[in-house]
């Protein structure tokens, strides 16, 4: 993918950014700006990897381009960016725009309306929009997209004063249980408790599709550090073990990260304790290459229908 | 291989182990492997069947790695046996394999077959691999670490037995429904009777507990109400050390928790496992903790 296509030029005349897995340095500036991005809910049919068809719904960029892989929308900005985000929701039930830990209780977008949501963009560090009426099923059914914030001064940290890295990657990890989708387009109930997805993803991608894409697959040269943004807006919970390395983990849902730091295996959610919703989650990972080749099996959890263990891989060149 | 597992209600359980037992008296866990740090470490698997060993954590080379995709399998591909393994077109490492490293960090990993992991896995292909400090020593967690006077190893891990009656992962393992809590491939009253789960030690003694969840679901530990300390996970030092009295450990992730007995400690301890989306536990094992 070219990186310039994630530049784009917006109809308020400012610079907007859209996401991907490999996210392009964001240019230097001085002062906070007000960025405005249009983004549309939308119903969508899904080929999965095994060939059968998930009908799903998705947030898509609009004329502001596409989130990592196969995610519709995600938003790139900087700490103290003033946020404009207009939804337009082509949906048949309402829906709304949240950020979890950020921007909670907002007014319902009706069908076929559009409605402002504004925010002044936190601390740096990784979260995610999502739906939240009603309940749980609306990131079930897919509306959720990765908001990534850099340091103010748009360089190469996770958060103001921490460390360089060279390259970053943003891995959305979500899941989906075939019967829920088929009795919400159906207009039917599903009970929660019922939820047993069979199908798993990284940004939007089941192996070996993750592999082909380079904004999900993990491309460095040796001596890099990478900087890797694991975010959950899924309902289970993903233990992300990676070949060949161990990482070091900076924060978990907005706090940095002092205890459980140097990790193979990555556990999202981490929050049965305390007994908290686990809603939010994300992780800032930082990985150093270090002339291994490797793979990485995000998630051990058994039962997809086809390659039960999402996975990308870490390509190492210049070895 | 095969083997059986004797239930708790009786019942004989088919499952998979890499033979040897956990103390030479259990199919799954298999065989305890101690390394020590900074040693060459070499693992010899004979199979005519297709599995392998991936060393969970010792970040070694692809070549040793163990996942057949990028590494090759040990054993013959099986395509009368409806591709068993999901080996099919991939290399042959021939009927034996030794994987060779030098062992990483002193610390708590594990091992486990990754042919068609995820029922070779939950069958029982799952092993702890203990790497002592450079120097040999068995009462120190690392070199300069936290010293201790016993310990134990707490492998943690579930079964499906609709699983067991699987040969290939596919419409059989869609969901995962586990109704077997273990640890150590006991359940609750048999993990209580077990000298290798139950601690039953002296006041003052330094416990160490290796927490190594091989299952697919999210544990929570806890002692009894007891206050632990953890201060690894993944075969690395924790840079801050937490006291707590119940912990998480999440599938494929190590702890190693410290726990200080006192004079007539009897307590009950305790994992749950939740499900998946850590809204309710799904079954428990406990065990039992006493100090003379």
């Amino acid at each position: 993918m070219d990186r310039r296509s994630f530049l784009k030029t917006g109809c308020y005349g400012v610079t907007l950014f859209t996401t991907a897995g490999l996210i392009p340095p964001l240019p230097r500036r001085a002062v906070a700006a007000s960025l405005s991005f249009a983004i549309t809910a939308e119903a969508v049919v899904r080929t999965l990897i095994d060939g059968s068809v998930l009908s799903a719904w998705q947030f898509t960029g609009g004329v502001n381009g596409a989130g990592p892989g196969a995610l519709g929308a995600g938003l790139v900005v900087r700490s103290g960016d003033i946020i404009s985000v207009a939804l337009t929701n082509v949906l048949a039930q309402a829906i709304n725009v949240t950020i979890p830990g950020v921007l909670e209780n907002t007014p319902a977008c009706p069908p076929g309306a559009t409605q402002i949501y504004q925010f002044t963009a936190p601390a740096a560090g990784s979260y995610y929009v999502c739906d939240a009426l009603p309940g749980d099923i609306g990131r079930a059914m897919g509306l959720f997209a990765p908001l990534i914030v850099m340091p103010a001064d748009g360089g190469n940290r996770l958060n103001a004063g921490g460390a360089l890295f060279d390259k970053q990657y943003t891995l959305v990890l979500h899941e989906a249980d075939d019967r829920l989708n088929a009795a919400i387009v159906a207009g039917q109930a599903y009970a929660m408790a019922d939820y047993e997805p069979n199908y798993f993803f990284i940004n939007g991608l089941s192996y070996p599709d993750t592999s082909a894409r380079a904004d999900t697959a993990i491309a460095m040269t040796v001596g890099q550090t990478i900087a890797l943004r694991i975010i959950n807006p899924g309902l289970i919970y993903n233990p992300l073990h990676f070949h060949g390395y161990h990482v070091q983990v900076i924060s978990r849902n907005r706090s940095l990260e002092t205890a459980v730091v140097d990790k193979d295996t990555v556990s999202m959610c981490y929050c049965l304790l305390p007994k908290v919703a686990c809603f939010l989650c994300t992780v800032i990972a930082c990985l150093r290459a270090s002339g291994l080749p490797a793979s990485t099996d995000a998630s051990t959890r058994p039962g997809s229908r086809t390659d039960p263990w999402r996975r990308t891989y870490f390509h190492l060149f210049g070895i | 291989m095969a083997a059986a597992q004797t239930l708790a209600n009786g019942t004989s359980l088919r499952v998979w182990s890499f033979g040897g037992g956990f103390n030479g008296d259990r199919a799954v866990p298999a065989p305890v492997i101690e390394l020590i740090e900074g040693q060459s470490a070499a693992i010899t698997l004979n199979s005519m069947m297709p599995h392998s060993i991936h060393p969970h954590g010792l970040d070694v080379n692809q070549a040793n790695d163990g996942v057949p995709t990028t590494s090759g399998f040990v054993g013959m591909a099986m395509p009368m046996m409806g591709n068993f393994g999901r080996v099919a077109g991939l290399p042959s490492l021939g009927s034996s394999y030794t994987y060779s490293f030098v062992a990483p960090h002193a610390g708590t990993y594990m091992y486990h077959c990754h042919g068609d992991t995820v029922l070779h896995q939950e069958m029982g292909m799952v092993g702890t691999i203990v790497v002592r400090p450079a120097d040999g020593s068995t009462d120190r967690v690392w070199t300069g670490g936290p010293q201790f006077s016993r310990e134990h190893i707490w492998h943690l891990h579930t079964f499906d037995t609709t699983w067991h009656t699987q040969t290939l992962s596919g419409a059989g393992t869609v969901r995962y429904r586990p109704d077997v809590f273990m640890i150590n491939g006991r359940q609750s009253v048999a993990a209580t009777a077990d000298s290798a789960t139950a601690i039953r030690g002296m006041a003052d003694d330094v416990v160490l507990i290796r927490l190594v969840n091989t299952g697919y679901l999210p544990a929570v530990v806890s002692l009894g109400g007891l206050t632990f300390q953890v201060i690894a996970s993944d075969g690395r030092p924790l840079r801050a050390t937490p006291m707590v009295t119940q912990w998480q450990v999440a599938a494929g992730e190590r702890y190693d928790i410290l726990l200080t007995l006192t004079a007539g400690t009897l307590r009950e301890a305790q994992v749950d496992y939740y499900n998946i989306r850590g809204t309710a536990v799904l079954g428990s094992a406990t065990t039992m903790i006493q100090a003379s």
